[in-house]
């Protein structure tokens, strides 16, 4: 993609996005993730309306009018955005790929993230790690990222979820949350998820297509495996078929699901075919209630 | 017989194959990108799938027909009419008892005159093309055993029924090449011949030898004449009180009026005294009465493009009904 058709398509993710990070989950964002802690940081002279509670009255006393305490919450979170982009995200049946919709998602992230004044890192990928880049600060950090994000081209088709986890372990000693934009068609990567989850914050944030759910009839249709380039003639037309996929994937989406909640990982399920502002919110929702 | 008309064409079969390599890089060409197919492994799989394959197969089918169809398949199997224009010849053959004599030898057997002149002759119709034939035997009598056909199987069939005795006992060669010329006189033929065949002397019938050689000559017609038998003596099987014994007879060939009658008509005389000699003067007349023979020859063909094509366009048609619809295969 050449260098303007990136800003662009950046702008306009801003431009969208702009909107939901500053107003619908501005406060959620923050209260879902919270810092450490209140960290005081100035005594100033009480003006009418502020909270008589945080009047410091040795201060008062000492000075004869009244002053009050200011507190600021201790945020410098980590933000680390581990972006999937295998081949199984070149497949979508609604308005956008699952490799786009994880690009927005990272962007969004990344919006809110600068927003709250959190560092954001990112690491990119497939069955290797093919970008890295470490946490910083400040608004220009941010486009890069997700510039990055946008225009990256992929290097290897298959995916290895264990790696990146791996890789965020090594080159992250302090406890960041970590979104894990993915769609998890992968394998044995339970253990170093759970691992991760221990040293930082996991976030799966789970990427699906309707079609990955249930196949519509539409008669033979060709299949090709986008990782590993098989290719498998399918009858959908075959009611028993479709019935019998609709169950196989069910049942893997519940187990993964499960592996995810006995984990101790919060999962944010966005699909391809739905907003992902209502799953975003009703994901920040459920984090505020539980901290 | 089922044959091509322009079997050239047959060269365009060469497509199939490649057809075959087309289709079948095609069907990998194109397909929907899906994220796994990690859950189709372990799922049954309908049978409409085989038949999705079976398609392209089948389309090569319908372009070998096509193909078949184009090359123009005939049936020849109706020969209406050939013209031929060979010479015609008429085997005299003696059945007189004496030739029952059994001085001849047939792979180291000894056989009676007439079977090995069954034999020879029928190499020799063998031998023929587009030449009519006809049979007379005689002995006592002479009769048409068979006229002048060009239905070879018939003219051996009747050799193969030959008997000794089955026209009687005595020898008359009179006789026989009367009703040799009686049967070859009418006839416009460019070349007409007999082959006498006979191991005795004339001692019946009503036209002598010499007579008739001079109708034969008067008819334009050459007569060969063959002598049989060995020299001096020759065996015969007779049953007597005591068993059956070989008799020693003497052999009683008329050497002079073969000699007379063939010179008489053009022909030439020959003596058979073994089997190889019999069958080298068979040859040897063979080779005499070569002619070059035109042979017009109408075969009616029926087209059978119809039974090629119409299967085609019938599984063509079904083909391309199928791949759109009950087999319709997405992308």
């Amino acid at each position: 993609m050449i260098q303007k058709e990136i800003l662009h398509k950046i702008q306009k993710i801003h431009i969208r996005t702009n909107h939901l990070v500053n107003d619908i989950f501005a406060g959620e964002y923050e209260s879902a993730f919270r810092g450490r802690g209140m960290e005081f940081e100035e005594v100033r002279g009480y003006n009418p309306g502020d909270d008589i509670r945080d009047i410091d009255w040795n201060v008062t006393a000492r000075m004869g009018h009244p002053f009050i305490k200011v507190y600021r919450e201790e945020r410098e979170l980590t933000i680390m955005l581990l972006v999937d982009v295998s081949s199984s995200g070149l497949f979508g049946t609604e308005k956008q790929f699952k490799n786009e919709l994880s690009a927005e998602m990272a962007s969004v992230m990344a919006f809110a993230a600068i927003r709250s004044n959190d560092k954001v890192g990112l690491i990119i990928f497939s069955d290797h790690v093919e970008k890295y880049i470490p946490p910083k600060k400040g608004r220009g950090h941010v486009w890069r990222v997700i510039k990055e994000v946008l225009e990256h081209r992929p290097r290897s088709t298959r995916t290895d979820i264990g790696a990146a986890l791996h890789y965020l372990n090594t080159v992250c000693r302090r406890r960041a949350i970590a979104f894990l934009i993915s769609d998890f068609i992968a394998r044995d990567y339970e253990k170093l998820l759970r691992i991760t989850n221990k040293k930082h914050d996991v976030i799966a944030v789970h990427i699906s297509d309707p079609r990955e759910r249930e196949l519509p009839d539409v008669g033979i249709a060709e299949l090709e495996d986008a990782e590993k380039g098989e290719t498998l003639l399918v009858d959908t037309a075959d009611a028993g078929l479709r019935s019998a996929f609709k169950n196989a994937s069910e049942k893997l989406f519940q187990e993964r699901l499960h592996m995810f909640r006995s984990a101790g990982i919060d999962c944010m399920d966005i699909r391809t075919n739905a907003p992902y502002i209502d799953a975003m919110l009703k994901f920040f929702r459920m984090r505020e209630k539980r901290l | 017989m089922i044959r091509f008309a322009e079997p050239w064409l047959l060269i365009a079969l060469v497509i199939v194959p490649l057809m075959m390599l087309y289709e079948w890089k095609r069907a990998g060409s194109s397909r929907i990108r899906f994220s796994s197919l990690e859950l189709f492994k372990g799922l049954k799989h309908s049978r409409s799938l085989f038949w999705r394959k079976v398609l392209p197969v089948m389309r090569c089918l319908v372009m070998c027909l096509f193909i078949m169809a184009l090359a123009r398949p005939q049936s020849g199997t109706r020969t209406t009419e050939i013209i031929t224009e060979g010479v015609d010849i008429m085997l005299c053959l003696d059945t007189s008892g004496s030739m029952n004599a059994l001085d001849f030898t047939l792979n180291n057997k000894r056989v009676n005159r007439l079977q090995v002149v069954k034999k020879v002759v029928n190499e020799f119709i063998h031998g023929r093309q587009n030449d009519r034939m006809g049979m007379v035997v005689f002995a006592e009598e002479a009769f048409t055993q068979c006229p002048l056909t060009l239905d070879y199987g018939v003219l051996l069939s009747f050799l193969d029924s030959l008997e000794i005795g089955m026209a009687g006992d005595s020898t008359a060669i009179g006789s026989a090449i009367a009703t040799c010329v009686k049967r070859l006189k009418d006839l416009k033929s460019k070349s007409k011949t007999i082959i006498l065949l006979t191991d005795g002397r004339n001692n019946t019938g009503t036209i002598s030898p010499a007579t008739a050689a001079d109708i034969a000559k008067t008819c334009n017609i050459k007569v060969y004449t063959i002598g049989v038998g060995t020299e001096g003596e020759a065996p015969f099987l007779v049953d007597s009180l005591f068993g059956k014994r070989y008799v020693y007879q003497k052999v009683d060939l008329d050497e002079e009026t073969l000699q007379e009658i063939a010179q008489k008509t053009g022909g030439t005389y020959f003596r058979a005294t073994n089997t190889e000699a019999l069958k080298t003067i068979y040859q040897q007349i063979d080779k005499m009465e070569k002619t070059e023979a035109k042979v017009k020859e109408y075969m009616e063909y029926e087209e059978l493009f119809a039974y090629f094509l119409i299967p085609g366009l019938c599984l063509l048609l079904a083909e391309i009904v199928l791949a759109n619809t009950k087999l319709r295969k997405i992308p």
